[in-house]
């Protein structure tokens, strides 16, 4: 479903590099993208996979590709270039336990902190976690979307409980944004490829190849994308890099949100343990506990509109997720200041709702 | 020094060290280009991290893409295969890259030439890292002293053009960057249709010649001891380029939907609750294709299902499991937990249950049905033995064990079966349908189910 939100999106160009869980939207892609006019390919390892779609990218394609926790250490230079650069782009990231080789055939939720934190200097990542197979088809182009809207690189965070489960999908019940291609240059005059007429805005994209000399650099740069050093102009640069994804952050937010205004206790789940979050709320509330849910969708930028709206009245937040330590919670931790937190947290299998129920029953008794 | 081209800026001030072969380079590029005609906004500069990336803000009127270290050619690599899926433009991407960059990027280099990419690579070779203080590299010359081999390196060099031959290069040269050639070399190189490679020999005056005594004849000296060639290399300049080998999918090949699509049925599914299986057997008997088609039965009666397979890590043997889980209502959690109900089809998925805890889990009102040739310990719940092997052989076996336990829990509607039985491939219909009736027969003749 991943690969089909993918072409759905408009994706014209796949570079992939087999690994498990993720090498089923490889396979998709090496089959689908020719029969619809794309290019797809087997790239020699995950840094020329990535390596090959930006360069795609910079020719004016849409382009994606799809690894899992080891392909995407190697990957994080490359991501950072097309952070730098400006330059859309896609990636894939399904989980699966870690660290190392770890169980190439088991789930996790263990890269949260290795998508989002993975940029020197800290600038977000837009991450976008699905928790079935019908939003792997939404957010694939939610996240092409924003990548081709913003021009940054997108993570979307699936898992191997979510990419390799088989349901149906109801075509019909979708809920999709119409498309978005990043905004082309106009007049070729004058033509600043990294220009900021707002510090929040996203500079036109010219692609290599046009009327409309490009200028692409991983280095510090200024408007023109000059190399400059000690210039405040680079920083600016820099600066804006971050404020067009904030600026952009309540409008990114996507949560299935199922709130109890009377609500003593909030509970937080994302990717596959909203599945269990989800039921262990049904089965409390059966019970005659007041209670809150919020599945994020959208896990970077963080919502935090909806946070405080979801936190305004209780007294205790829970964040249920599949790793060891906590890592959306940790994330999460300025945003939820004042209230009391509490993990369910679990590796080597799915965290079940009796578990959920369980620990907030302890809490909450 | 000036130049007056369209190419290398007018009033270029190179950020070179005086003497550096890299400011041979940038002139001899421009001088190729200026020969060639190309249009600026036909090339895209692609260069990599060294000094040698320095030459991107000499040309200010080509695209230029300043990339990170060794991998500037499959950046350059992505921007061609992206050409070459679109109508040709006359696009020329020209990588720039030192030796320390094309040994870090290799893989790239070998597969751009395995694909024959239409893209120039400019290796400067200068023996050394320059930029980083002149450390060694794969490139070095026996014997050559550089900041981290201070008693000369001992490691013999990379012949990169060598290797590149290997990956079936199209054009392959080395020059000297002060030889009166280059230019035509690198004008031939872009010219080339598929992937070509200019290894461009030079010293590096910051370190190179500081710590060795070398100067132009030596240079001579050195290639001739590493056995290097100059000029044009014999290549397969003959092979089709990407463009030509890349082949998009016929107009008979429409796009597929991944998804296979769920006959719905009139009659409806009986099931009040959830119901939770596995079914257990060995890797290659067919165990999650029958999963697969029940569960496409159940939603075409209504119902909703996740299925979730297991394997060993190696896909072809050992056992082969999948979890199933069915419900009238939308399924959000997908975990077995326990299960309501076992099929075990061969004594690799009995093993795999018992070592993954699913035995272990089973209620007392757990239904295990279980092919007679296993030899089994009770667990708990209510076990059930069938010649489900001997009867309808270990490829039907796990699809005649669905149908045993659905004779006597009839939740399906024989129409969702058929329907599902239509939308298979006619080589397996009559398969399936079989597995299915002796599965039915089997069931009939146990008293106990
Ligand atoms: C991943 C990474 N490792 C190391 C470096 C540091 N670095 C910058 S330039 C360079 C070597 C450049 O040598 P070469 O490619 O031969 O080019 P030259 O400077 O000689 O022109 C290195 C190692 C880097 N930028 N990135
Ligand atoms: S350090 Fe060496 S390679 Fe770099 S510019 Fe100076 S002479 Fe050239």
């Amino acid at each position: 479903m991943l690969a089909e939100g993918a072409l759905a999106a408009g994706c014209r160009f796949f570079a992939g590099y087999p690994i498990t869980p993720a090498s089923e939207v490889y396979e998709v892609m090496m089959r689908e993208l020719p029969a619809r006019g794309g290019l797809a390919l087997s790239a020699p390892d995950e840094i020329s996979s990535l390596c090959y779609c930006v360069g795609a990218s910079l020719r004016g394609l849409k382009a994606m590709t799809a690894t899992s926790g080891p392909g995407w250490a190697l990957m994080i230079e490359t991501v950072q270039y097309a952070l730098m650069t400006e330059t859309p782009v896609v990636v894939a990231l399904v989980q699966r336990l870690g660290p190392s080789t770890g169980g190439a055939t088991q789930g996790a939720q263990g890269d949260v902190w290795l998508a989002e934190f993975s940029t020197s200097g800290g600038y977000t990542l837009p991450v976008f976690s699905p928790s079935n197979a019908a939003e792997c088809f939404e957010l694939a182009l939610h996240a092409f979307n924003w990548s081709e809207r913003l021009r940054t690189p997108v993570v979307l965070l699936s898992d191997k409980e979510v990419g390799m489960t088989s349901e149906v999908v109801d075509d019909d019940a979708l809920q999709l944004p119409s498309l978005v291609n990043r905004s082309g240059v106009t007049g070729a005059a004058d033509y600043a490829p990294y220009a900021l007429d707002e510090p929040d805005g996203v500079p036109a994209f010219a692609a290599v190849g046009g009327e409309v000399k490009v200028t692409a650099t991983g280095s510090a740069h200024d408007r023109r994308g000059r190399l400059r050093k000690n210039s405040p102009e680079v920083i600016e640069v820099l600066l804006h890099l971050q404020h067009k994804i904030e600026a952009h952050a309540e409008e990114m937010a996507l949560v299935r949100p199922d709130l109890d205004s009377g609500a003593r206790c909030l509970l937080i789940s994302y990717g596959v343990t909203a599945r269990a979050a989800r039921q262990a709320v049904s089965k409390l509330r059966s019970e005659g506990s007041r209670i809150s849910f919020l599945q994020i969708q959208s896990l970077f930028p963080i919502p935090r509109r909806w946070l405080d709206q979801a936190t305004a009245s209780v007294e205790a937040v829970f964040i249920a997720e599949e790793n060891l330590t906590g890592q959306y919670r940790a994330a999460l931790a300025s945003s939820l200041s004042g209230k009391r937190t509490y993990g369910i947290n679990k590796i080597g299998g799915l965290i079940s709702p009796q578990e959920i129920t369980r620990a907030v029953r302890e809490v909450m008794a | 020094m000036t130049v007056e081209t369209p190419y290398l800026s007018a009033d270029a001030q190179l950020p070179y060290c005086r003497g550096c072969g890299h400011a041979l380079v940038v002139r001899h590029l421009s001088r190729a280009l200026e020969h060639l005609g190309l249009s600026p906004r036909s090339v895209v500069l692609t260069t990599d991290i060294g000094c040698v990336g320095l030459a991107d803000s000499l040309f200010p009127y080509l695209h230029t893409v300043h990339t990170t270290h060794g991998r500037s050619t499959a950046f350059a690599t992505g921007i061609a295969l992206a050409e070459a899926s679109l109508e040709p433009t006359g696009l020329k991407p020209i990588v720039m890259i030192g030796d320390g960059g094309a040994m870090i990027g290799l893989l790239h280099l070998v597969h751009a030439a395995q694909l024959n990419v239409d893209i120039t690579v400019l290796v400067h070779n200068n023996f050394l890292f320059g930029m980083t203080g002149g450390q060694h590299s794969a490139l070095s010359p026996l014997n050559w002293i550089t900041a981290t081999t201070p008693d000369g390196n001992w490691t013999p060099p990379l012949d990169l053009l060598a290797l590149l031959r290997t990956a079936h290069a199209g054009f392959l040269a080395r020059q000297f960057a002060t030889s009166q050639e280059l230019a035509t070399t690198l004008a031939e190189a872009i010219d080339f249709p598929g992937f070509s490679v200019v290894e461009i020999v030079e010293l590096c005056t910051a370190y190179g010649t500081r710590w060795n005594q070398a100067s132009g004849a030596s240079l001579q000296e050195i290639v001739q001891r590493q056995g290097y060639a100059l000029g044009k290399m014999e290549s397969e300049m003959e092979r089709p380029t990407f463009r030509e080998l890349y082949r998009h999918e016929p107009e008979s090949r429409r796009p597929r939907d991944s998804r296979p699509a769920v006959p719905r049925v009139n009659a409806k599914a009986d099931l009040a609750g959830e119901v939770r299986l596995v079914v257990a057997g060995t890797a290659g008997e067919r165990v999650q294709s029958a999963a697969g088609l029940f569960c496409r039965a159940a939603l075409a009666a209504g119902l909703y299902s996740t299925q979730k397979n297991d394997n060993p890590v190696t896909q072809g043997s050992g056992f082969s499991l999948a979890e199933i889980c069915l419900s009238p209502s939308p399924i959000e959690y997908t975990g077995l937990e326990s299960p309501d109900v076992v099929l075990v089809v061969s004594e690799d998925g009995w093993k795999e249950l018992q070592a993954n805890g699913t035995l272990a889990a089973c209620r007392k009102e757990t239904l295990l049905l279980v092919d007679s040739q296993i030899g089994v310990t009770p667990p708990a719940g209510r076990l059930l033995q069938l010649p489900l092997r001997r009867e309808a052989n270990p490829k039907r076996a796990a699809l005649a064990a669905i149908a045993a336990w659905l004779e006597k829990n009839p939740l399906l509607p024989s129409e969702a079966w058929e329907a599902v039985l239509a939308a298979e491939p006619a080589e397996r219909r009559a398969e399936s349908a079989a597995a299915l009736e002796i599965g039915r027969r089997l069931a009939l003749s146990c008293a106990d189910l």
